[in-house]
């Protein structure tokens, strides 16, 4: 196997227990802030884990859109999320879940870094995935967890993929195996796009490294070999993935996506609209982008590094939406539906192998002056994308949506369905503190009310952000109120007022400090428990409930097994290397 | 080394041209969230262009950018540009988006053009459309827009008198749930209602009057019903109806029932409701030199006369069209775009289909009224 150059063999690599450390300096004082709780989507895990914690084995909720199945999104983050909230509470075991996420991508972008580069340079690279801009803004920003969840476990899983592929170990298509299956678990965006970014390249280096393997090389690996293992573990990781989610897929068959595409400014031009290219490219990649010719020429320059810079390329090129026309290729429909700053997030993962020979070059190179820089660097980069949720905060102005909670959990009101406008993405953490039910939501992908689903717009609540879309499709609900029993609505946006006084609805209350008006209808029957085709039997429910946290449970025993273990039950293998890493040893 | 270096090459000439290509012809998806540097791409060098331009900048509210463009900019200030379009009071245009926009030439010479653009607004209550005629003028090598500013009147300082009545309610407490109310509530009774079947579906028309002595709030629902008496659905008129009646008001109403054949009804039942409500004849909108524009493009058009002393933000226009024999033949409604001050007339039009225009013979409308901070 061909190693990169490093020009100061004799450095030693950064001890994994010291990057976890900076991990934990980085990012445990953010956490215990609750930080990520200004982020656009952190209450809307947390709400789809207080539904597991109280329902775990029935994904029905009928908290939105009248009622949704949770078999439309992967459920393991959330659930780890509601186990933890029965000791900590839901958000701190969102910061909980959300922290060891952030170890696993330093120990992820540490293994998979190393099928490319050395351990001094897989160390920095670790170490910079620490400071990783889009890590810092998916988590702190965006609030994205399940993917900075998923990621983490498909990086760990690559090098057992290259271990299988390259050299038929048994342990590696196990470990390996069941981490994909827990990452899919985990995400199904990162499962369907994501995986491919990942494993394509490392398939590649399978084959570059069988075509460098000399002629009497015992391990030289045969084409038909080639196939068969990889085929062997796609088929099997697949079947085990179409268990696992099978009630997600069933879901998706039966259901498919096909509402109005809702626009996201992630798929905009960056170049036109500059603002967007500031949040979704700027922000994300910081300092990153230095280093961009660097990984173009090192990655051409190298031929073992060329799979990782061509998946490095095309996850960029989709990750910069609509400046170029390469995702609406790529991704088809599904460009209109997915948003792009994911790809972002995996392209400056598949960099990171770069950035760590950058460092150690640059660190032979001029010593204490790059370590000052890059740090620097690091520092302004994960500084910038951590600020970044203050600067352009998911809500303009913060306010408490407990009072609204407490008047739609007394005297009955929560016998009717409920809708707030101009309530941002606070209407997830209004869903978590009430037991009232909406006709909104979060999770648009879920919803089925047809109200909903004609029109281009997002949630109600923020119905003039989309336009006429949006106006339409609030326009259509109350039209509606009747028959979803949607007696009330909470207004903190006086824009609305003229629709419901002219619609017929009127004021009939006021709460934190008449910021909050209360709108009502009169003989609104109440709300009845709609009987969608979409509810779950309680088979899937059972699946949906023992199966992805299951996996990932079997996935944490397989991979925690020490290697000794494995020698004590089996014949000594020669062929164990020193890539096949285990928790215990890498925190040594 | 070699291939690499051209590996190297084909990945940022591929990139550049791809972003290029992105950037010049871009997806849709970009051109909706374009925000500003589309005109960089699109010079005004063509008349067509200057108009697209501006309308651009009016969408983006980028005030400064389209004002800057004006061929005409020095004859007013920027913010009897930016109040021409959205008004100098809060109403359905200062929160209005620009949905689209088209244009239409009408009329080109080396260095003039007259071009009619039309805006497509979108507001929380529906859509409107503003039609401008506009002088488009060569200097240099590009075109720019003379913008036919139209200024709003300024009301002078005046104290007007108000002499209205008003009903007030004393409610048992603050515990009160709305609407479960101890007293009897107003008598309302629906004295005309027409099924007819339009479009894609069926139409109920009809008039509701408030025959009692005291305000009522009031809505009127319907549930079509099958020959075997099954509800094949049922809606409510929403805001084609006044919901606030004073004593012996009438209001129109219309409700709409999308894809459903009249021929499947067999009966109809209608629900009118009333309950008690606290209002006032303030403020007092006079609706004054109304006609009926015949055919093509049928329509009726008036004034509205804000005769109190407040602003109101929004206005809701309800129109009865009747036959010659006092039948009811259309109800047909229209918001006001445009804040009424004290005193100061407000032109209104509403479309009449024109194969319901050819059969009316008379009219009555009423108003209803939005003031920001008033409630009912």
């Amino acid at each position: 196997m061909h190693k990169t150059e490093s020009v100061a063999p004799a450095s030693r690599p950064i001890p994994l227990s010291m990057i976890f450390m900076a991990a934990l300096v980085v990012h445990l004082p953010l956490l215990l802030m609750k930080l990520p709780l200004k982020s656009y989507d952190a209450n809307f895990h947390i709400f789809f884990a207080s539904h597991y914690l109280h329902n775990w084995f029935d994904p029905w909720n009928s908290k939105w859109y009248a009622g949704f199945s949770q078999t439309t999104y992967p459920p393991m983050p959330q659930q780890w999320l509601a186990l933890l909230s029965r000791i900590i509470g839901l958000d701190m075991a969102y910061m909980a879940v959300q922290f060891a996420a952030i170890l696993l991508l330093a120990l992820g972008v540490y293994r998979f870094s190393l099928l490319w580069v050395d351990h001094r340079a897989a160390s920095f690279a670790s170490l910079a995935s620490v400071f990783l801009g889009s890590e810092c803004f998916l988590v702190y920003s965006a609030g994205q967890l399940s993917t900075t969840f998923a990621a983490p476990l498909y990086l760990n899983a690559l090098p057992y993929l290259f271990q299988w592929v390259r050299h038929g170990n048994r342990r590696s298509f196990l470990k390996g195996g069941m981490l994909f299956v827990a990452a899919a678990a985990a995400h199904h965006v990162t499962l369907l796009f994501g995986s491919l970014l990942f494993a394509l390249p490392v398939l590649a280096l399978v084959i570059l490294d069988r075509q460098h393997s000399g002629r009497g090389d015992r391990e030289r690996l045969s084409l038909p070999v080639f196939f068969f293992r990889t085929g062997s573990i796609v088929l099997v990781v697949g079947a085990a993935v179409a268990l696992v989610l099978l009630p997600f897929w069933i879901a998706l068959i039966h259901y498919p996506v096909t509402q109005t595409p809702i626009p996201h400014p992630s798929r905009a031009n960056y170049l036109l609209s500059p603002q967007w290219g500031l949040n979704y490219f700027v922000v994300p990649y910081g300092a990153l982008i230095l280093a961009l010719p660097f990984i173009v020429w090192r990655g051409s320059s190298v031929a073992r590094l060329r799979p990782l810079l061509l998946g490095f390329w095309v996850a960029l090129l989709v990750g910069l939406g609509g400046t170029t026309p390469v995702g609406r290729l790529l991704l088809g429909r599904a460009f209109d539906v997915l948003t792009m700053e994911r790809f972002s997030y995996w392209a400056t993962l598949l960099a990171l192998p770069f950035v760590g020979l950058l460092a150690v070059e640059l660190i032979d190179r001029f010593q204490m002056r790059a370590v000052v820089g890059l740090t620097i660097a690091g520092a302004l980069t994960c500084g910038l994308a951590v600020a970044w949720a203050s600067y352009r905060p998911a809500d303009a102005t913060d306010f408490k949506v407990d009072t609204v909670a407490s008047w739609l959990n007394r005297d009955g009101h929560d016998r009717y369905r409920y809708v707030t406008l101009g309530f941002g993405n606070k209407i997830s953490r209004l869903a978590v503190l009430t037991d009232a039910s909406s006709v909104d939501g979060e999770w648009n992908s879920g919803r089925m009310l047809p109200e909903l689903t004609q029109y281009g717009g997002g949630a109600l609540t923020s119905s003039k952000y989309f336009g006429k879309p949006g106006l339409d499709a609030l326009s259509a609900m109350l039209h509606h109120a009747d028959r979803y029993g949607l007696k009330w609505i909470f207004v903190r946006d006086p824009y609305y007022e003229p629709l419901l006084v002219f619609g017929g609805w009127r004021r009939v209350d006021d709460l934190e400090d008449k910021t909050i008006t209360v709108w009502s209808k009169e003989d609104v029957p109440p709300a009845v428990p709609v009987n969608a085709p979409q509810i779950p039997p309680r088979w899937q429910g059972l699946m949906w409930g023992i199966l992805p946290i299951g996996s990932s449970i079997l996935a944490m025993f397989l991979v925690l097994i020490p290697e000794r273990l494995w020698h004590r039950r089996r014949v000594l293998q020669p062929s164990a290397t020193h890539e096949n890493l285990v928790l215990g040893r890498l925190a040594s | 080394m070699s291939n690499g270096r051209i590996l190297a090459i084909v990945i940022v000439s591929v990139t550049v041209a791809l972003i290029v290509v992105g950037t010049l012809w871009p997806i849709p998806a970009a051109v909706a969230m374009a925000s500003s540097g589309s005109d960089l791409l699109r010079p005004s060098t063509s008349p067509q262009a200057a108009v697209a331009n501006l309308a651009d900048e009016i969408g983006r509210l980028a005030w400064e950018k389209a004002y800057s463009s004006l061929a005409n900019n020095n004859e007013f200030t920027e913010l009897d540009f930016v109040h021409d379009l959205t008004g100098s009071y809060p109403s359905l245009r200062a929160y209005a988006t620009l949905d689209s926009f088209d244009q239409q030439p009408l009329h080109a010479s080396a260095d003039e053009a007259q071009i009619q653009l039309k805006l497509h607004w979108s507001t929380v209550v529906g859509s409107f459309l503003d039609t401008r005629t506009l002088r488009v003028v060569k200097t240099g090598d590009r075109w720019a827009v003379a913008w036919p500013v139209v200024k709003e009147p300024r009301v002078p300082p005046q104290v007007i008198p108000v002499n209205y009545l008003r009903w007030d309610v004393i409610y048992r407490g603050p515990e009160d749930d709305w609407a479960a109310q101890d007293v009897e509530a107003p008598h309302v009774r629906i004295v005309d209602m027409h099924p007819v079947e339009r479009g894609d579906g069926v139409i109920i028309m009809g008039e509701l009057l408030n025959e009692d002595v005291v305000p009522a709030y009031v809505t009127v629902k319907a549930t079509l019903l099958a020959q075997n008496g099954s509800a094949i659905a049922t809606e409510d008129s929403f805001d084609k109806i006044s919901h606030i009646l004073l004593p012996k008001q009438v209001t129109p109403f219309l409700i709409a029932f999308h894809n459903v054949s009249l021929s499947d009804v067999a009966n109809i039942h209608m629900e009118p409701s009333a309950s008690l409500i606290a209002a006032s004849a303030d403020p007092v909108i006079e609706i004054e030199d109304q006609h009926l524009n015949p055919a093509p493009g049928a329509s009726l058009s008036g004034n509205l006369l804000n005769q109190s002393g407040q602003v109101v933000n929004v206005a809701h226009v309800l129109e009865t069209f009747y036959d010659k024999t006092g039948q009811l033949v259309w109800v047909s409604d229209q918001f006001v775009d445009r804040a009424l001050l004290p005193q100061t007339p407000v032109s209104f039009t509403i479309p009449i289909p024109a194969d319901i225009a050819a059969k009316v013979a008379s009219e009555r409308a009423i108003s209803a009224t939005y003031s920001s901070g008033r409630f009912q």
